[in-house]
């Protein structure tokens, strides 16, 4: 039923054999790279190892706190990791990253101010943005035809059984903050309980939970609305522009994922190399290409044609307030459970 | 007649030699490296705490077994048997039937139905999912037939529905019924079908009183399969349910990756096999007293 | 009791019951005898009903039974595999026609203890089927088709998985039995001698056709087919052709030469040849001169010894081979042996005339 303890014998048993093999290869010849699912281009892994004959082995993962557990359970000794801020943020604190050598980054430059510094690394020391992402609406333009401007608008009576959301606690009770009013990393009992009769109510219309593929359900028109990753958003949009992308005017969430390098990596010069390409404009282009998130590095948005820029999801309007997760500690399980209890009193 | 009392044949106890043992160390190496080892791991880390990072902290406490009957959870169990229970019955319902057609067919036709019911495990069973989806979807190929015959004149919303989810579970254990069903019938002699007819049962009783009870560890069999597998799936609940109403094994799953609490999903698991455990248990005893 | 009539039963192209018509008579043991695909077990399975006829009808008791289900005929049936139930107790398995009679249970506790006592159960009535013998598994079977007073009980070869032993005591058990419930029998075998043993009279069957129907005795000494000669006992076989006719008497000349007579009624309408057949043992063998009807010289051309009886092989004077059985000489009298000449007589009423050539 549980296949986590059985799994980690099982690594713990490759861990051992992997250690034992270590020093039959040579250093800096390969990269472990631990990264969510769909967001590398075959193109540009490959390109990188064909001019550097660094070999890429690609594990991927469904969720930051997926990546946390399976980094934590020190199977693999990962040499570059991409967690979302939030994450990054309680690595840091907990010193399981490895300091950024910047002389080895020149094309740091390429990044946009506004993504440097940022609150989980606010001296930029151990992370480098890889995209940007919000939260936000997306509205089947040709079967909703009202004004959608925020999340009240979405949860409205008037859409029970047409909505798709997120499959993740936060992500919800998030929402609920921002039309309350509260900063939304002020998760505490008090919130929490205000939260909870307005998170019933829109719980009640929601017609299901993906987080893998939300845009699947839009697509097939078993829902007419959606509360979506920015980057699942921006491809229905280039899909079909009937999907309108739309920022909550109650204000979003914005995430970054970043790239970092574990304690603990074996290849620590090989994964610099590999973030400088990233860096390069063209390559941070061809990414952009396939998966059309925010794309913090500024020198790569200058290639983006004309149609990538004027994506609404990709690069929505300014004049919106966005805000990041920071890390929670204990609280976590609060939501959780909150989120929980919710969906089983259907 | 009395000159015929031969006896009975004699029940002799046996007794493993050394052969024997070293013949069943290789499963006992199985049983303490995939069984034990990994269930000991789950008991003692039902018992740790979680740090801030969701690390397991070997800190003992009863916390994670208290919570695990808070009303919340008992009420997620309390759902996922009822699940369960109703893809068995469903399972047993339409199962029975095709197995014992199955097993009513001469040879090479019946290696054939069989195989027909073997086919889908050759593809991975999300790829199954997704067709069901693709089946159930509104503007699916059931949706699409029904619109099109003229039944219904809006598309039926069949996806993301408990009702889904039920298909789901029925679709993905229904052959661990018909198989275990299917090797209980085929061993049953018509004979015996015969001699209950013979003796004045219609096909009904025949069935209840001969056919049920010879076929019953195939049965049973099928149940084990089918029930408890199905208490603890999740994928069907997210994929086909929209991750709506959480079942016991979607809790342990969002525990483990989720919530990063592997301590309280350790205790929902070692609680959920306990009840397990009993439940067989007791099942077998009373079993084993009726046939005493 | 029974009446069949015009029955005919085909599987595809098959036939297994070609248009039989028979009648059984109320507490009659009547045997279906025949090799095995005679289409005697296909016969007994219309009469309980697992199969229908494809043509032609069947009544028990004066009842039209030919559509009607097993489970509403008054009939049981023993199953050559027994068929026992095996998760019920010996008791269970007797006492379930009476429970789907809805016989009240005061009174399926009486009829289940007596029939157990009479097929000599009793102290097994709580056993499994497994833990029994396979004698008592049969007489459990037996126990459980006779307890609920069927009008016929048919018998698949009920006795055809025990030893020989076994077997010879329980045809005679069998048969006191029925005399004993005045229950008509049909009982299924391929085994003549079980057959002879048992019956009030034989049905013996070849490729689905009833070829011969009679008591024991009828069918044994006045074959009226080639099969039927041959299948039940041991026979001589030879063509004969009519040479001469002298009032009742008609002479023969056989195969090889040997010349006999016999009645001439027997002799059949029409037609020149025929087949007689000639029982071994009615072969009268000697080395000096006999009284019979018939009286030839042989030589003997091998002996065979098998304990009660000398099988010995013949060769007339006139070229004819016959075999025939004598008693076993003890060592008072003279033996014969291979290479002696012999007188042997026959007695025209042993010579039966089983179809034309």
């Amino acid at each position: 039923m549980i296949p986590l303890p059985g799994s980690r014998v099982i690594t713990l048993l490759l861990a051992v054999l992997g250690l034992a093999l270590a020093p039959l290869r040579a250093a800096n010849k390969e990269i472990n790279l631990f990264a969510w699912s769909e967001y590398f281009p075959q193109s540009v892994l490959e390109g990188f190892s064909k001019e550097t004959g660094i070999r890429i082995n690609y594990e991927t993962f469904a969720s930051g706190e997926e990546m946390l557990a399976k980094m934590l359970a020190g199977g693999t000794a990962y040499d570059l990791v991409q967690p979302p801020d939030y994450i990054a943020e309680a690595l840091i604190k907990n010193r399981l990253l490895v300091p950024l050598d910047y002389t080895k980054l020149p094309g740091v430059k390429n990044i946009l101010p506004e993504y440097l510094n940022m609150a989980h690394d606010p001296e930029q020391r151990y992370t480098l943005p890889y995209m940007v992402s919000t939260v936000g609406i997306v509205v089947n333009t040709e079967r909703v035809k009202e004004p959608i401007t925020g999340l009240v608008d979405l949860f409205s009576p008037r859409y029970a059984g047409r909505i798709v959301v997120v499959d993740d606690a936060r992500e919800l009770v998030t929402a609920a903050l921002y039309v309350l009013g509260y900063p939304l990393n002020e998760i505490n009992a008090k919130n929490l309980a205000e939260a909870r009769p307005l998170l019933a109510q829109w719980m009640k219309r929601i017609k299901l939970y993906d987080s893998d593929s939300p845009k699947t359900a839009l697509l097939n028109g078993d829902v007419d609305l959606g509360y979506v990753w920015g980057g699942e958003a921006a491809r229905l949009w280039a899909e079909n522009p009937k999907f309108a992308y739309v920022i909550p005017k109650e204000g979003a969430h914005q995430f970054v994922d970043v790239m970092a390098i574990p304690q603990g990596a074996k290849n620590i010069e090989a994964a610099h190399r590999f973030l400088e390409y990233l860096l390069r404009p063209e390559v941070s282009k061809a990414i952009s290409d396939e998966f059309p998130y925010t794309n913090p590095n500024g020198a790569a948005r200058q290639l983006l044609t004309p149609e990538q820029r004027a994506n609404p999801a990709s690069y929505p309007p300014g004049d919106r307030k966005f805000g990041t997760f920071r890390h929670l500690g204990e609280t976590g399980a609060m939501i959780d459970e909150l989120i929980t209890d919710l969906k089983n009193a259907r | 007649m009395h000159a015929l009392a031969d006896t009975a044949p004699a029940h002799g106890g046996r007794r493993a030699g050394v052969v024997a043992w070293l013949l069943l160390a290789p499963l006992a190496l199985w049983l303490l490296l995939f069984v034990v080892v990994p269930m000991a791991g789950l008991v003692v880390y039902s018992f740790c705490q979680r740090d801030d990072l969701g690390r397991v902290v070997y800190d003992f406490s009863w916390e994670n077994y208290a919570r695990v009957f808070d009303p919340i959870y008992l009420k997620i169990l309390g759902r996922s048997i009822g699940y369960a229970a109703l893809t068995t019955v469903i399972c047993i319902v339409i199962g029975y039937p095709v197995a014992w057609y199955i097993a009513r067919q001469r040879s090479p036709l019946r290696e054939r139905l069989l195989l027909l019911v073997m086919i889908p495990f050759w593809t991975s069973f999300l790829i199954r999912t997704y067709a069901w989806i693709a089946i159930l979807k509104s503007e699916g190929l059931l949706n699409g037939l029904l619109q099109f015959s003229g039944v219904v004149t809006a598309p039926l919303s069949l996806l993301y529905t408990p009702t889904a989810v039920v298909i789901g579970l029925v679709y993905a254990y229904l052959p661990f019924m018909i198989l275990p069903i299917y090797g209980s019938a085929e061993k049953l002699d018509n004979a015996l079908v015969e001699a209950a007819h013979d003796l004045g049962a219609g096909p009904i009783r025949a069935f209840s009183h001969v056919i049920i009870p010879l076929t019953w560890p195939g049965i049973a069999a099928g149940i084990m399969l089918v029930f408890v597998p199905a208490i603890g799936m999740f994928a069907i609940t997210d994929l086909m349910g929209g991750a709506q109403v959480p079942l016991i094994g979607n809790v342990i799953q969002n525990q483990f990756f989720r919530a990063r609490n592997a301590p309280f999903g350790a205790a929902l698991g070692v609680v959920f096999t306990l009840l397990f455990i009993l439940t067989y248990a007791l099942a077998h005893r009373r079993r084993r007293a009726t046939t005493a | 009791m029974i009446e069949i009539r015009s029955v005919t039963k085909r599987f595809g192209s098959f036939t297994a019951v070609n248009d039989v018509s028979l009648d059984i008579a109320e507490g009659e043991f009547l045997t279906l005898l025949g090799p095995s695909g005679c289409g005697k077990t296909t016969l007994l399975r219309m009469l309980s009903g697992f199969e229908t006829p494809t043509s032609g009808t069947l009544r028990i008791d004066g009842e039209e039974v030919t559509h009607l289900a097993p489970y509403r005929r008054n009939v049981n049936q023993v199953f050559q595999s027994y068929a026992l139930f095996p998760h019920l107790t010996v008791a269970d398995n007797i006492a379930f026609g009476l429970r789907m009679q809805k016989v009240p249970a005061p009174e399926i506790t009486r009829r289940v203890d007596e029939v157990v006592e009479l097929v000599a159960l009793t102290g097994f009535a709580s056993r499994r089927p497994h833990e029994l013998s396979g004698g008592q598994r049969q007489r459990v079977a037996l126990a459980r088709a006779i307890v609920p007073r069927p009008k016929v009980l048919l018998l698949d070869e009920p006795l055809s998985a025990l030893d020989a032993k076994l077997r010879q005591q329980m045809q005679l058990e069998l048969k006191r039995l029925q005399k004993h419930l005045g229950m008509t029998f049909v009982f299924v075998t391929h085994d003549q001698e079980e057959a002879l043993t048992m019956s009030d009279r034989i049905a013996v069957f070849n490729q689905g056709r009833l070829e011969q129907l009679g008591s024991a005795s009828a069918i044994y000494h006045q074959p009226r087919t080639a099969f039927v000669a041959d299948f039940i006992g041991e026979a001589n076989l030879l063509t004969a052709e009519a040479i001469a006719r002298s009032g009742t008497m008609t002479r023969l000349r056989v195969e090889g030469g040997l010349e006999l007579e016999i009645p001439t009624d027997r002799w059949p309408a029409g037609g020149s040849k025929v087949v007689i057949s000639l029982r071994p043992e009615k072969i009268l063998v000697s080395k000096r001169p006999l009284e019979a009807e018939a009286i030839f010289t042989a030589r003997v051309t091998d002996e065979l010894f098998q304990g009660a009886l000398d099988r010995l092989h013949l060769q007339t004077e006139s070229g004819t081979r016959l075999t025939a059985l004598v008693a076993n000489e003890s060592a008072l009298r003279e033996a014969i042996h291979a290479g002696d000449a012999v007188w042997c007589g026959v007695h025209a009423d042993d010579i039966a005339v089983v179809g034309p050539a």
